[in-house]
């Protein structure tokens, strides 16, 4: 008797301790989130509702021109607009170029495995500038695309292809691709191959075990990278300065000229707000969705 | 149902060779246990049968047509896992109905078909969960009834026991072996239980390294082993070493002189294998049999288990219903001399080469 409540105790009072601790260790995180996230934000936030002045630089007051100004100018709906469709289109296209490859290094058990996961997070310890840089000297009009085109006769000129929306498309997906491809691969490996085996079994060619069994369980998969990449497309800059070019204006960049450029801190700091307010909105209708979709589909099975 | 026949399926892994040249027939209607140590083969050979592994050389023929080629969703095969491999993310009504859809069975005559292979394994009423719902058990009669929904030509079972408890796998057996009576189904069950093997089938193989070691009825294996290595994993067995001095003789290491049943082998170096549940105990030292001395006593229960050694140092092992009490052989305990007695053709001769028990000679 007296064993069993001793052991029965033990558990109990090891739960209180790492209870007493917990909040403790949270604390140097909290801090730092406090100090360099939410207390910038709410300044920012603040500033966007103050009036601007050439001279004086920023009037303190409380007005929503700054939001009016955006909404009512078509330059900046447009920038808002061209940077979600950069966005969209840049997350779904690395969506397809990723779950191949995704699925091959889930599935393999080849030796080479951790070979192909570093050549897929290397890329990740280049910075976004160097990597711009090369794409400069590969779709320059001197560069390798323009030359080997031209020798090949293909061309008779250089096809401009730097600085154009082509060039921001190329440069952000494969900045995004590696991201996109380690969250599905990791959702992939969680899916047992016995179920593949199974559908084959029960007569599934492969499209179809992809469609009815891969796609439906690896969709938690999907909605995890598409965030995640989508977050880091809204919020390009690097990519957008460098390969778009002065013409090619995405949000981040259009928010920075107005802090740097045009010293405008109240309408930067509303772009600021709409950029992350835009990509919030989006993200959640997008992720609500796909998994409705999901839910959808056990609840039309239910009553079966 | 049809027939399936397996010629000379071989499959190799660079230098290793994980099933060679393996030959077999299963009849329709016939449960054939593949049977052996992990690593044997079996479950390659299954999964060559299914189509997830491309045989290295042979053929594998399913009701007359040559399957060896073709992939997993054009083979008439019905699998049930070891893992179960239900589709987590459809009702149990969905993964039974999902054989049935990719045959294009229509609608109406797919969801009786549904109801009726979950009725036939008692699971009607949860048609609408979804597999995590179940317990194993549960899970693992799902499994089987998306299996048998699209009476697939041939029925293979992977381990299909080995996640239960050992209550569950003793009604679960039962319940497979009904339904594939009752169903005629041609089946191919893989497991490393012989008592599983045993029971469940109507024929057994088994192997070793790849190779098949005898196929036959769980009678005949048990009572006529064709070689160490199955008389050893198939029940267990005595064996004693030695030589066959002339047709009916058997004189093993230790010396003791055996009568051996005269048929068969040719006088030379030989192996005896002895069932410990044929062999008589007796207390005491006498003639007519062979003396040693009690090493252990075993009681199981049913049985008592005598562990002796003989004079020539060999150890052989008794198996005798557990002597009641009043019976002398209740008094005897380790150190005291019994003599064992067994019919001479209880023995069985076999080749001598590596057997399955690392234990010579006693068990």
């Amino acid at each position: 008797m007296a064993t069993a409540a001793t052991t029965a105790a033990r558990p109990a009072g090891r739960r209180a301790e790492a209870f007493s601790l917990g909040p403790f260790l949270l604390v140097p995180a909290s801090l730092l989130v406090v100090a360099f996230l939410a207390a910038p934000l709410v300044v920012l936030f603040r500033y966007s509702f103050n009036r601007y002045s050439p001279r004086e630089f920023m009037i303190d007051a409380f007005t929503l021109e700054n939001y009016a100004r955006f909404f009512t100018d078509a330059y900046f709906i447009g920038v808002l607009a061209t940077t979600v469709q950069v966005a969209a289109v840049c997350t779904l296209v690395s969506l397809l170029f990723a779950y191949p490859l995704a699925y091959l290094m889930a599935r393999t058990e080849s030796r080479w495995k951790s070979a192909l996961v570093i050549a897929v997070v290397f890329p990740l310890m280049v910075g976004n500038v160097v990597r711009a840089a090369g794409w400069m000297a590969v779709l320059g009009n001197e560069g390798i695309v323009n030359h080997l085109m031209l020798s090949l006769g293909i061309v008779s000129q250089p096809v401009r292809l730097m600085y154009t929306p082509f060039a921001v498309y190329v440069g952000i997906i494969a900045v995004v691709l590696p991201y996109m491809i380690l969250t599905l691969q990791s959702v992939i490996e969680g899916i047992g191959r016995d179920v593949e085996e199974a559908a084959a079994n029960l007569g599934a060619g492969p499209m179809t075990t992809f469609r009815r069994v891969l796609l439906p369980l690896s969709l938690p998969g999907v909605i995890a990278g598409g965030t995640l990449v989508f977050i880091l497309c809204m919020n390009a800059y690097a990519t957008p300065v460098l390969l778009g070019g002065p013409q090619f204006k995405m949000m981040a960049p259009a928010l920075y000229d107005q802090f740097t450029r045009t010293t405008n801190w109240p309408f930067g700091a509303a772009l600021a707000f709409i950029l992350m307010t835009s990509t919030l909105v989006l993200t959640i209708v997008g992720t609500t969705v796909l998994s409705r979709r999901m839910h959808h589909r056990k609840l039309e099975a239910a009553p079966r | 149902m049809s027939e399936l026949i397996l010629d000379r399926l071989r499959k190799e892994y660079g230098s290793f060779v994980a099933v060679d040249d393996v030959s077999l027939r299963v009849e329709e209607g016939e449960l054939v246990a593949l049977l052996g140590p992990s690593g044997c083969g079996k479950t390659t050979t299954l999964r060559m049968i299914a189509g997830f592994i491309e045989p290295t050389a042979g053929r594998i023929t399913i009701g007359g047509r040559d399957v060896t080629w073709d992939p997993p969703y054009r083979r008439d095969t019905g699998m049930v896992f070891q893992s179960y491999a239900l589709f987590p993310h459809m009702t149990v009504a969905q993964n039974v109905a999902f054989g049935l859809e990719m045959r294009k069975v229509p609608r109406a005559e797919a969801e009786t078909r549904v109801r009726r292979a979950l009725d036939l394994v008692r699971l009607g009423h949860l048609a609408a969960r979804l597999p995590r719902q179940l317990s194993g058990g549960q899970q693992q009669r799902v499994a089987l009834a998306r299996a048998l929904v699209v009476n697939p030509g041939v029925f293979l079972l992977d381990e299909p026991l080995s996640n239960l408890d050992a209550k569950l796998r003793l009604e679960v057996r039962v319940e497979i072996r009904e339904l594939q009576k009752r169903l005629g189904l041609t089946t191919v069950f893989v497991t490393h239980d012989q008592e599983e093997a045993l029971t469940l089938a109507d024929r057994l193989v088994v192997m070793d390294h790849g190779v098949v070691q005898q196929v036959g009825t769980p009678e005949e294996l048990y009572e006529s082993p064709a070689n160490l290595f199955v008389a050893g994993f198939i029940g267990r067995s005595n064996v004693l070493r030695g030589r066959l001095a002339e047709r009916g003789r058997f004189i093993s290491k230790g010396g003791l002189a055996l009568a051996v049943p005269a048929d068969g082998m040719a006088p030379g170096e030989a192996a005896l294998a002895l069932r410990p549940e044929r062999i008589g105990v007796a207390p005491g030292a006498s003639d007519g049999g062979v003396v040693g001395r009690v090493a252990l006593v075993t009681y199981l229960g049913a049985a008592t288990e005598y562990r002796v050694t003989l004079d020539g140092g060999e150890t052989i092992t008794a198996s005798v219903p557990t002597p009641r009490p009043g019976d002398p052989l209740k008094l005897v305990s380790a150190g005291d001399a019994v003599t064992l007695t067994w019919p001479a053709e209880s023995c069985r001769l076999l080749a001598p080469g590596p057997g399955a028990t690392p234990d010579e000679g006693g068990l």
